[in-house]
């Protein structure tokens, strides 16, 4: 029954991985910029939810502010910061630098709006129940699992057959190629900067709900969606989504095999594992040809 | 006429000189340090320590208590060792202080070389690792640790509330390693059971798989030994996922954060007992005072680096009135010197181990307050 609970508990915890890491492996594998920022719209999403439910706008409000909050701060980060950055043949490492004070910057702000202490979006949803012996659920286990799979399907749809999303895959493969095709990067760009922080506000409003939230906790989100993409596979969507479900997986039912305190520590030995052994990733293209 | 601006000349630079020369004979400036985490995820406990600190500044300026207006030099520690001694590096080497307010085991841990070997006090009022205890005779601490607190909490809970079989959730650092070297040996003792232990790394933020095995060890009761966000988030997400045995912890959860989760209601702390309502005027002062400036009621921590400060303010103050150097050697002779303080709280003096001792409260979280159970004294 452990392992039962151990493999719910996992799938809900690498289902909001793989929500987060998609949306930066997706804004990274367009655009090739190392949006380090994604874990500051994580934290924008998730405020914004909170202080709508704590002055009672209700569920709907709340998503659409934390939304809104989410894709706002994404276009402006990508207008006002990485397109000068990058008219001005700026270095990988600028963007990287510059996305970095970007997130400190935000962390300090909600700090100083919201207090830096810890809060918590009350919800009964949260409360788990004995559905058999010994194996608890909760509501949002199954809303976390139900919510990844929906997002992932109208995702893939949307790269698979819409015009955006294979200009999307395009600019992924040859940013070149799609100017030559007419096409407007700077726009394709804005729209991966729309999706990839879409992605991140259900996994920002559970985890509100679930773990509570502190400013400081977007460089913890970052490390998990880099160790997500890099284990899925740079600039693979649906590689991505199953390395967050592995590492979610493996963090929870490695409590069956090591001792506690090594269950963050197993989310990098696999991450270690792929960088020796498959450094292209689950679903990732090798670079060398 | 040459003459005369000549001597008016002299009568100026001599005014000039005797008011410079008084003035730096009579008003000297003091600065101490502080290492508190003013960000990450520790950064809630910045903001209570300095509200005892500086509260304690206000009053020892207002009194007049020393040559020149005392201030505090604050530097972010994050909670994390590696930015405190940074920060203690330059305070102890360009700001110049004699002596620092530290937080947290681990920071308090890691500059305290830098103390002893700069001869500079660092004073501890937050951490509350046993380890403390021992750092020398340049490390003071004004907080009981939480050895007592553990061999305050676990007998009571043994005997009055029944509780024998115990889990341990525990940081993984020296603090959490500490409290269960000191739980294991307690429980013995008290006839009761450490059934099983589960540490968890300091950056760890999803605890239902920990719940799991929680559940798995049927325990009567689960003490939570880390601090900051993260004990807040055990504490949720364990209730979150169906842990329903009594939750025990110690004084770092005394933080109104904490108390405010509902899930929080019926969790057993420790903590140093403080009569908030004695008569003694250090007390009086403090409360009237720290209430109306920061409306709510004063903590434990709020005490401590309130007395932290006056310390030294009773300490620089009596070196001043003999002519001496307020620097840490001073203030520490001065304290060895001085057997006791009035501080909030009463009077009391520092062990030979440089920690003062207060009795322990074992309380109980009732609509986000706490009430007391009971009262061990040591």
């Amino acid at each position: 029954m452990l392992a039962l609970q151990l493999t719910i508990t996992g799938l809900q915890t690498g289902a909001l991985y793989a929500l987060t890491a998609v949306g930066f492996s997706l804004i990274f594998g367009s655009t090739r910029i190392f949006h380090f920022a994604h874990g500051a719209t994580f934290i924008i999403a998730a405020y914004l939810f909170y202080f709508m439910d704590i002055s009672g706008y209700g569920l709907f409000l709340g998503i659409v502010a934390a939304t809104a909050g989410a894709i706002a701060f994404g276009l402006l980060l990508n207008r006002f910061v990485y397109v000068p950055i990058q008219r001005d043949e700026g270095s990988f490492f600028t963007v990287f630098v510059a996305s970095f004070g970007i997130g400190i910057v935000v962390e300090n702000v909600v700090g100083m709006i919201f207090g830096r202490g810890f809060v918590t979006i009350q919800t009964p949803l949260s409360f788990s129940t004995e559905v058999m012996d010994g194996l608890f659920i909760a509501p949002l286990s199954w809303i976390s699992i139900l919510c990844a799979a929906a997002f992932f399907g109208i995702l893939w749809c949307f790269l698979k057959f819409s015009h955006m999303g294979m200009s999307l895959r395009a600019l992924a493969d040859n940013p070149e190629l799609v100017r030559v095709f007419g096409l407007n990067p700077r726009f394709i760009s804005a729209c991966a900067f729309t999706i990839g922080s879409i992605l991140v506000v259900p996994a920002a409003i559970i985890s509100g709900a679930t773990s509570g939230l502190n400013p400081a906790m977007g460089h913890h989100v970052m490390l998990i969606s880099l160790a997500a993409t890099i284990v899925g596979g740079i600039g693979s969507v649906t590689g991505t989504l199953l390395a967050g479900l592995v590492l979610g997986l493996a963090e929870s039912l490695a409590l069956l095999y090591v001792d506690s305190q090594w269950t963050e520590a197993v989310t990098f030995a696999i991450l270690f594992l792929f960088i020796m052994l498959r450094p292209s990733g689950l679903l990732g293209r090798s670079a060398a040809h | 006429m040459k003459k005369i601006r000549n001597l008016l000349a002299t009568l100026s630079v001599a005014a000039c000189a005797f008011a410079f020369g008084s003035g730096s004979a009579a008003a000297q400036d003091h600065t101490i340090g502080a290492l508190f985490p003013l960000s990450g995820p520790n950064a809630v406990y910045g903001d209570v320590f300095m509200s005892g600190s500086d509260l304690a500044v206000e009053h020892i300026n207002a009194d007049k208590m020393l040559s020149g207006p005392l201030s505090i030099a604050y530097e972010d520690s994050q909670g994390k060792p590696q930015p405190a001694v940074v920060g203690m590096t330059k305070l102890v080497n360009v700001t110049h202080v004699p002596y620092v307010l530290s937080a947290f085991t681990g920071v308090s841990k890691a500059i305290s070389t830098l103390a002893m070997r700069n001869e500079v006090v660092a004073v501890n009022g937050g951490g509350v690792g046993p380890d403390l205890a021992s750092l020398g005779k340049y490390f003071w601490n004004v907080i009981p640790l939480v050895n007592l607190e553990v061999r305050a909490a676990m007998p009571y809970l043994v005997k009055e509330k029944g509780i024998k079989r115990v889990v341990l959730i525990y940081i993984d650092d020296p603090f959490g390693n500490s409290i269960l070297d000191e739980l294991k040996s307690t429980l013995d003792k008290a006839g009761g059971e450490l059934v099983d232990t589960l540490s968890v790394p300091v950056t760890a933020q999803q605890f239902s798989g920990i719940a799991a095995k929680v559940r798995a060890a049927k325990p009567d009761a689960v003490y939570i030994a880390s601090y900051g966000a993260q004990q807040i988030q055990i504490v949720k997400q364990l209730r979150d996922n169906g842990v329903s045995q009594q939750f025990i912890t110690y004084s770092g959860y005394l933080v109104p954060d904490a108390l405010a989760l509902p899930e929080s209601e019926g969790l057993i702390a420790t903590g140093q007992g403080v009569n908030y309502k004695s008569d003694d005027p250090v007390t009086k002062r403090f409360v009237t005072d720290y209430e109306a400036k920061y409306k709510r009621a004063p903590t434990a921590y709020n005490v401590n680096y309130y007395n932290a400060v006056l310390i030294y303010g009773i300490l620089a103050h009596a070196l001043e009135a003999e002519g001496k150097e307020v620097t840490g050697a001073n203030l520490l002779a001065k304290r060895e010197e001085m057997k006791s303080f009035n501080l909030v709280g009463g009077t009391v003096s520092f062990q030979s181990n440089g920690t003062l001792l207060f009795p322990i409260q074992v309380k109980v979280v009732k609509n986000g307050k706490t009430e007391v159970l009971t009262t061990v004294s040591f």
